[in-house]
């Protein structure tokens, strides 16, 4: 079966999942639910990675001999300087030249500060950065951040670790519809109901990590989310039916009846 | 009549529950294979550090965690009145460092969850933080500071344990090489080498890493992998290094004889408990970044241990429900040593029939499918 690749900045990725590194059990679960995961794309928050030597990092030096593109994250920046400025940090590293911004300034919702976000964008995307912006499920919002430079745009379904879902799947199809840079839905998803639906609703990927790390059995829930991926992806590509009040006999039987 | 109760593995858990059980007037008898304390529990830094080591949500790992350390302060007078040896425990209180303002809204999100639980924590920067701990690198933005949490020399602990669960009368068999459970259904017989039989009527497992190996026995899933943590030691003034000191690569572990603990580098190598350049050289290269003065030392020791780790991080802790006689406890992964009491006591509870302990909820030794 022909499926359409992910392609963003150029850049062709072999899955769909972009899969966090922070709160799994212990370092063989971690290990083990990536490489179930298929994820291609890694992301870590900056803050947290021993940037001098980063394959000495207590997370990223278990992950030695495997191959990723790496998405290092603003996490904690409470403003667009802030974020800027790790930002930076990271890719003078020569960890990677691809960021997600993440700005937040409540520590309990840790909702993304819009403003700050945009702001953001467009100073690192003018640096040549590949710039991947978690952001509110606000349809402007989202063109605006994919005007500014955003290779792709990642509006959230719920808040960060809540396992919620997609409170505003209206939104969603909305920033879909719309999009001509890749959506990827980053935050708040819970199960592989939650993935399918971001699929069915025209997301290109999505970013999770708490769903995976906290479930009883990580390696297996990896496992789940890549095959809801890739079940919702082939749902929107295959174009669902029109819902409908009544029932229509499947057997089709009364063509054939002669009269 | 005292009821008989065989223990599997002589670590801090299983050498702690005999030592609570011994109390409570069972008799006890623990079987190890090679020797007490021999392996994690021995490796441990011996941190007492729950609100550092779950900066997450307040699940029931933080509530073992946080309550096993409310006991420490009796718990280990008590260890220590009974066997009448003495062993480090320091309230030392611990520095989580943080290198980036970025760091801050993370610190603020553990402190506004952390203090409902009633921990005391202090957000402390700039001149306060190296009065407090004068060492510290001028690159550190900002801290917690936790007074609570606390450690113990844990070599010493375990060594204590031992030497009180002797004189309850305990009986201890060391160096049985193999331990095989041959019944535990009808009455508990486990066989070691040389065909030497152990009875009684309940079994608890404290196996540790090794708890894997009794999948087939008891016929469930026992997901717990051994992960190496290796460790390296200096030797420093005492008294230079006043607090523990936790951040994202690592933690500090000031000890009174002057020894700094340094650790710990985590990796998946099997059984295997040698310590690897790699491994140390990722502490030494990273330590200095904490306390520049270590850029010019060298360690003096250095060790590895095998830590219990769970498939979903929490420990199993409980009766099996399809043989109430057997009872779990192992799978404490990097926090055997802080858990030590709070597990001691709710496996005493299960086999009094007392009301379960609530977080033992999460810790069904039969919940893995």
């Amino acid at each position: 079966m022909k499926q359409k690749k992910l392609t963003i900045a150029g850049k062709e990725l072999s899955s769909r999942f972009f899969i966090g590194t922070g709160r799994y059990p212990n370092p063989f679960v971690q290990n083990e639910a990536i490489k179930a995961s298929g994820a291609e794309v890694l992301t870590f928050a900056i803050r947290r990675v021993n940037l001098g030597a980063p394959n000495e990092d207590a997370i990223l030096q278990h992950l030695e001999g495997m191959s990723f593109t790496y998405l290092p994250n603003t996490s904690g920046a409470k403003t667009a300087e802030e974020a800027i400025r790790i930002a930076r940090l990271a890719k003078a590293s020569g960890l990677s030249d691809w960021i997600k911004i993440e700005i937040s300034v409540d520590e309990k919702t840790l909702l993304p500060d819009p403003i700050e976000t945009l702001k953001a964008t467009e100073v690192l995307a003018k640096e040549g950065f590949v710039v991947l912006p978690y952001t509110s499920d606000d349809p402007v919002l989202c063109k605006r951040l994919e005007e500014a430079g955003a290779a792709a745009v990642m509006p959230g379904g719920a808040p960060i670790g809540t396992g919620l879902g997609i409170l505003n799947p209206y939104n969603l199809q909305l920033i879909t519809e719309q999009a001509n840079v890749p959506i990827i839905v980053d935050a708040g998803l819970g199960s592989a109901m939650d993935v399918a639906q971001a699929m069915e609703l025209g997301a290109d990927g999505v970013l999770m990590n708490t769903p995976v790390a906290k479930a009883k059995d990580p390696v297996k829930m990896a496992s789940a989310m890549k095959y809801a991926i890739e079940a919702g992806r082939l749902s929107y590509e295959a174009g669902r039916i029109q819902k409908k009040k009544y029932a229509t006999a499947s057997s089709g039987l009364t063509e054939f009846v002669s009269k | 009549m005292q009821e008989k109760v065989l223990i599997l593995g002589g670590g801090v858990i299983g050498l702690a529950t005999a030592f609570e059980l011994s109390r409570r007037n069972y008799d006890v008898t623990v079987l190890e294979k090679t020797s007490c304390g021999g392996q994690a529990s021995g490796a441990a830094a011996g941190m007492l550090a729950p609100y550092s080591e779950i900066g997450e949500d307040p699940d029931d790992f933080f509530k073992l965690c946080l309550d096993s350390l409310r006991m420490y302060k009796t718990w280990q007078a008590d260890v220590k009145a009974i066997s009448k040896l003495d062993f480090e425990y320091t309230e030392s209180g611990s520095l989580h460092a943080v290198y980036h303002d970025a760091d801050v809204l993370a610190l603020e999100t553990r402190q506004s969850w952390q203090s409902e639980w009633g921990a005391e924590t202090e957000l402390i920067s700039g001149e306060r933080l190296w009065d407090m701990e004068p060492t510290l690198s001028k690159d550190i933005k900002a801290a917690m500071y936790y007074p609570e949490e606390s450690h113990v020399f844990a070599p010493d602990y375990v060594k204590a344990l031992e030497a009180a669960c002797r004189r309850n009368g305990v009986k201890i068999h060391e160096h049985l090489e193999a331990v095989e459970v041959v019944d535990f259904k009808q009455s508990i017989t486990v066989r070691a080498k040389e065909g030497k039989e152990f009875t009684g009527e309940r079994l608890i497992v404290c196996s540790g890493a090794w708890s894997n190996e009794l999948e087939d026995v008891f016929g469930i899933r026992i997901p717990v992998y051994p992960i190496r943590g290796q460790i390296c030691a200096y030797d420093v003034p005492v008294d230079q290094v006043k607090h523990i000191v936790y951040t994202s690569q690592g933690y500090l572990v000031p000890k009174g004889n002057g020894t700094l603990v340094n650790g710990a580098s985590e990796d998946i190598a099997g059984f295997k408990t040698d310590v690897t350049d790699k491994g140390i050289q990722r502490l030494t290269n990273w330590n200095k970044q904490v306390f520049p003065f270590l850029a010019d030392m060298n360690p003096f020791h250095t060790w590895a241990g095998l830590r219990p780790a769970t498939q979903d991080g929490f420990p199993l802790i409980g009766k099996l429900e399809g043989a109430s006689q057997v009872v779990f406890a192992t799978g404490h992964y990097r926090n055997g040593i802080l858990l030590s009491p709070i597990t001691a006591v709710a496996v005493a509870d299960l086999l009094d029939e007392k009301e379960a302990y609530a977080p033992l909820a999460s810790c069904k030794p039969e919940r893995f499918m």
